[in-house]
């Protein structure tokens, strides 16, 4: 989708690393201001953790509704090269002046792709699929979701049998070319803006939580793709451990947040995001019991409003004090969840059916340029001139933020883009 | 808020607390993962998590009457658990080391166990009362073979540790009265007398060491010493009534039963205290957690073990310089310990077994530990009601 010549260009381009909501909106809004913009995203496809959502809060409407709106945006900009699979391997230069090479990995299908879908029809290779957190099955060839874009197959060659050629046999199109190899590009730009997001933190870390060991132990990102209806269970929340519908569910806040022994910083979304979730399993289910452990109800501003909201509509029981220890029964699997409640200062154990995680965000600092300093945290702190960063990168975030910042580093970022006009 | 609480914080408790529990005590912010972790925090009476916010308000006397604080048998489950560093195990601790001192009797000794000057002056006190009363004036026989009973006379030496024994029982009663008049203050109603048998057997059996999660070495070392001490304390109240009365001739032949009996407590006493130094050494947070009256029971109880053991071994060499100087070193020791008990982390054998005997009730509830479904009190939207209790 390389618009334009982004090797050789004038070298008056943005360059953004990251591919999901604030990179997305980073480089479409810079694009649309005129600017062009090289889009890197290391995954198969634009959208990072949003794609994977069901509903955003405080709305409540669906992720995809947006994210169908900038990529046709993006689509139809010619100033957006997008290179997906591709990552930064360095980059060094000075504001105006930035000589950064990626490498791209090779999708082994082409542009010929029609999303027929007989090449993962006939591979024999089946994998967890990332996309559901390993909840359900894919192919070593296929679309990464259903939404996907771009729109075209890829093949995880890691994954494939060793002299497997049945899919591009299966390929009517000739579209599948499996003697791809990686390839670099050096590209020349005026600045860069640093949108790689982060990643839920490790639930198997917590020990005494009991996720990885009982499986009906989830976390609020799985929780997310259970109830998208291209999810692993279509859509139903059902519990891992036999598919019944569970009829007591509890959210454990702050799992492994503001925490010293796991993440010290409180993330700021976990909370709202769990009263979002009530809210599938309220419609779901309009008899279960949900309970929702927490230290402090954290849901600042305009949030305030739509918390409360959701707390009396859904029935959802509020119980401070955060789980210290989750026990599985044996027979049942039901999960035994011990807590004080600190408002009657009594302890209690209860049994609940599914226990839900609101695990934090860790930023994706991997590929942030060696300049770039963290801050007692681990997020990206600084940002400029010339290297910016956006999103939750820079500090935990829901989507509306996160694209607001990205917004804002745009203009940033095209401030090196004209300074570099005006003076050469 | 119909019964508004007044606070009027203790400073000095405040800080006698952040001191000797390492001083992260106001970083707690309540989040309760404590007391959900503790194995011997009860459905109706869940701590540390109050007692984190009790000490951080200064309210002592509060706590002086709390029997959560002898509970805790300071495992560290919920330090090792505390998001924020916190160390709850090492504030209960601390607690419990200004509780001692607080139910002191006479007061002014409260102190003495709790700080490197007060302990000197302790030993140095001792040292003193063993050279006026039982040494000075020179009374005792130098006559080979050396004797101890000989060269400290046993005539003086033994009416003054029946004095001081009078008066650590005193004061440990005083201490102890004090203690249940608070516990009652804080309304903790169950009668004491007849939960003393259970508690006594939990104790001895070391129950409470076993359900902790974390240290199961520090079990071992405190079974070794505890019972060591016990089979010391009967042991040299039997052969000093004994040798009073004129039954037994001290000292006794190395083979006599009682003599093989004491000689093992001694080594299992000094192996026990060795071990919960090495456990208080080399657990990161315990060691930053320990206060200098965690440290000064333990070296006492050890270096009471090993002078006590090399007493013996220099009367076999009969050199007139080291029996006299080890073994005095020794008796210095065992008096600081006597004269010490009341104040210092020793005291929680008694108060501990008053408060779980006080508790003890409440801790045997059948809602201990158990898992309920659900919860009564939950606010539903309009619908046929919870179909299914669990």
């Amino acid at each position: 989708m390389a618009n334009f010549d982004a090797e050789n260009g004038a070298g008056g381009a943005i360059l953004v690393v990251g591919g999901g909501i604030a990179g997305v909106s980073c480089a479409i809004e810079a694009a649309e201001a005129g600017c062009p913009v090289i889009l890197v995203e290391k995954s198969a496809y634009l959208g990072g953790h949003v794609a994977g959502f069901h509903r955003y809060f405080p709305k409540l409407c669906p992720p995809p509704c947006g994210l169908e709106i900038d990529f046709k945006r993006v689509q139809n900009n010619p100033r957006v090269a997008v290179y997906t699979l591709a990552e930064l391997e360095s980059i060094s230069g000075t504001p105006g002046h930035y000589e950064a090479t990626i490498r791209i990995a090779p999708r082994h299908v082409t542009g010929a792709c029609t999303l027929c879908g007989a090449c993962a029809q006939v591979c024999p290779v089946e994998i967890p699929d990332p996309f559901n957190c390993g909840m359900s099955r894919t192919k070593a060839i296929r679309l990464a979701h259903r939404m996907a874009f771009p729109a075209q197959y890829f093949i995880e060659r890691g994954a494939c049998a060793s002299g497997c050629d049945l899919c591009m046999h299966a390929c009517r199109y000739k579209a599948i070319d499996l003697e791809q190899k990686e390839t670099k590009k050096v590209l020349h730009v005026a600045s860069a803006v640093f949108a790689t997001g982060w990643a839920p933190y490790d639930a198997a870390k917590i020990d005494n939580l009991g996720f990885g060991k009982y499986p009906n132990v989830i976390t609020n990102v799985m929780l997310e793709r259970m109830v998208s209806v291209d999810g692993p269970t279509g859509g139903k929340i059902l519990r891992p451990s036999d598919g019944a519908a569970p009829r007591s569910i509890a959210f454990v806040q702050c799992a492994g947040s503001r925490d010293q022994n796991h993440l010290p910083y409180c993330s700021g979304v976990c909370c709202t995001a769990s009263l979002k979730q009530a809210t599938y399993l309220r419609d779901r289910y309009p008899e279960a019991k949900i309970s929702l452990f927490y230290i402090d109800l954290r849901t600042p501003g305009r949030l305030e409003d739509f918390a409360a909201r959701t707390i009396a509509a859904n029935g959802v029981e509020l119980i401070k004090g955060k789980v210290g220890k989750v026990v599985e029964q044996a027979d049942s699997r039901d999960l035994e969840v011990t807590a004080e409640d600190v408002l009657d200062g009594k302890k209690m154990t209860r049994l609940y059916d599914l226990v839900v995680l609101a695990v934090g965000m860790v930023p994706q600092t991997g590929s942030l340029p060696a300049g770039m300093s963290l801050d007692d945290f681990g997020f990206a702190a600084s940002s400029g001139p010339g290297l910016y960063a956006a999103g939750c990168v820079k500090r935990p975030a829901e989507v509306a933020v996160s694209i607001r910042d990205a917004t804002g580093m745009a203009l940033k970022a095209m401030q090196n883009v004209a300074s570099r006009a005006n003076h050469g | 808020m119909a019964d508004a609480l007044m606070v009027q914080p203790d400073h000095a408790f405040i800080r006698e607390v952040i001191r000797d529990s390492g001083g992260e005590l106001k970083k707690c912010f309540q989040c309760a993962t404590c007391s959900s972790v503790c194995a011997h925090s009860t459905e109706v009476r869940p701590f540390p998590r109050k007692q984190m916010l009790e000490a951080q308000w200064g309210m002592g006397n509060r706590l002086l009457g709390d029997p959560a604080i002898w509970l805790c048998h300071d495992c560290g489950d919920c330090t090792a658990r505390c998001p924020r560093g916190a160390r709850p195990s090492a504030v209960m601790d601390a607690i419990r080391l200004a509780v001692i001192k607080r139910i002191a009797f006479p007061r002014f000794m409260g102190s003495v166990a709790s700080n490197l000057g007060g302990a000197v002056l302790l030993f140095i006190f001792s040292a003193l009362l063993l050279l006026s009363i039982a040494v000075l004036p020179l009374g005792g026989s130098f006559a080979r073979p050396l004797i101890y009973g000989e060269m400290f006379p046993k005539a003086r030496l033994e009416p003054m540790f029946y004095v001081v024994g009078v008066y650590v029982a005193m004061a440990l009663l005083v201490g102890m009265m004090r203690l249940v008049r608070a516990l009652r203050a804080t309304g903790v109603q169950g009668a004491i007398l007849p939960a003393l048998l259970p508690a006594l057997i939990e104790i001895t059996l070391h129950r409470r060491f076993a359900s902790c999660g974390s240290g199961q070495i520090r079990r071992w070392g405190h079974l070794l010493v505890f019972s060591a001490f016990l089979g010391l304390a009967v042991m040299g109240t039997a052969v000093g009534v004994g040798s009073m009365l004129g039954l037994i001739d001290t000292p006794l032949p190395m083979l006599h039963p009682l003599k093989v009996f004491a000689n093992l407590c001694a080594l299992v006493l000094a192996v026990g205290a060795a071990i919960l130094v090495w456990v208080r050494w080399a657990d990161q947070e315990k060691r930053a957690g320990s206060s200098f009256g965690d440290w000064y029971f333990l070296v006492l109880l050890g270096g009471v073990g090993f002078t006590g053991i090399l007493t013996e071994a220099v009367r076999m060499g009969q050199n007139l310089d080291w029996m006299f100087t080890i073994y005095f070193i020794h008796l210095c020791l065992v008096l600081t310990l006597f004269l010490s008990t009341p104040y210092s982390k020793f005291a929680h054998f008694l108060y501990r077994t008053i408060a779980m005997a006080a508790a003890w009730q409440e801790s045997q509830s059948p809602a201990r530990g158990q898992a309920v479904a659900g919860g009564p009190d939950v606010a539903l939207p309009e619908g046929p009601g919870l179909p299914h209790v669990i």
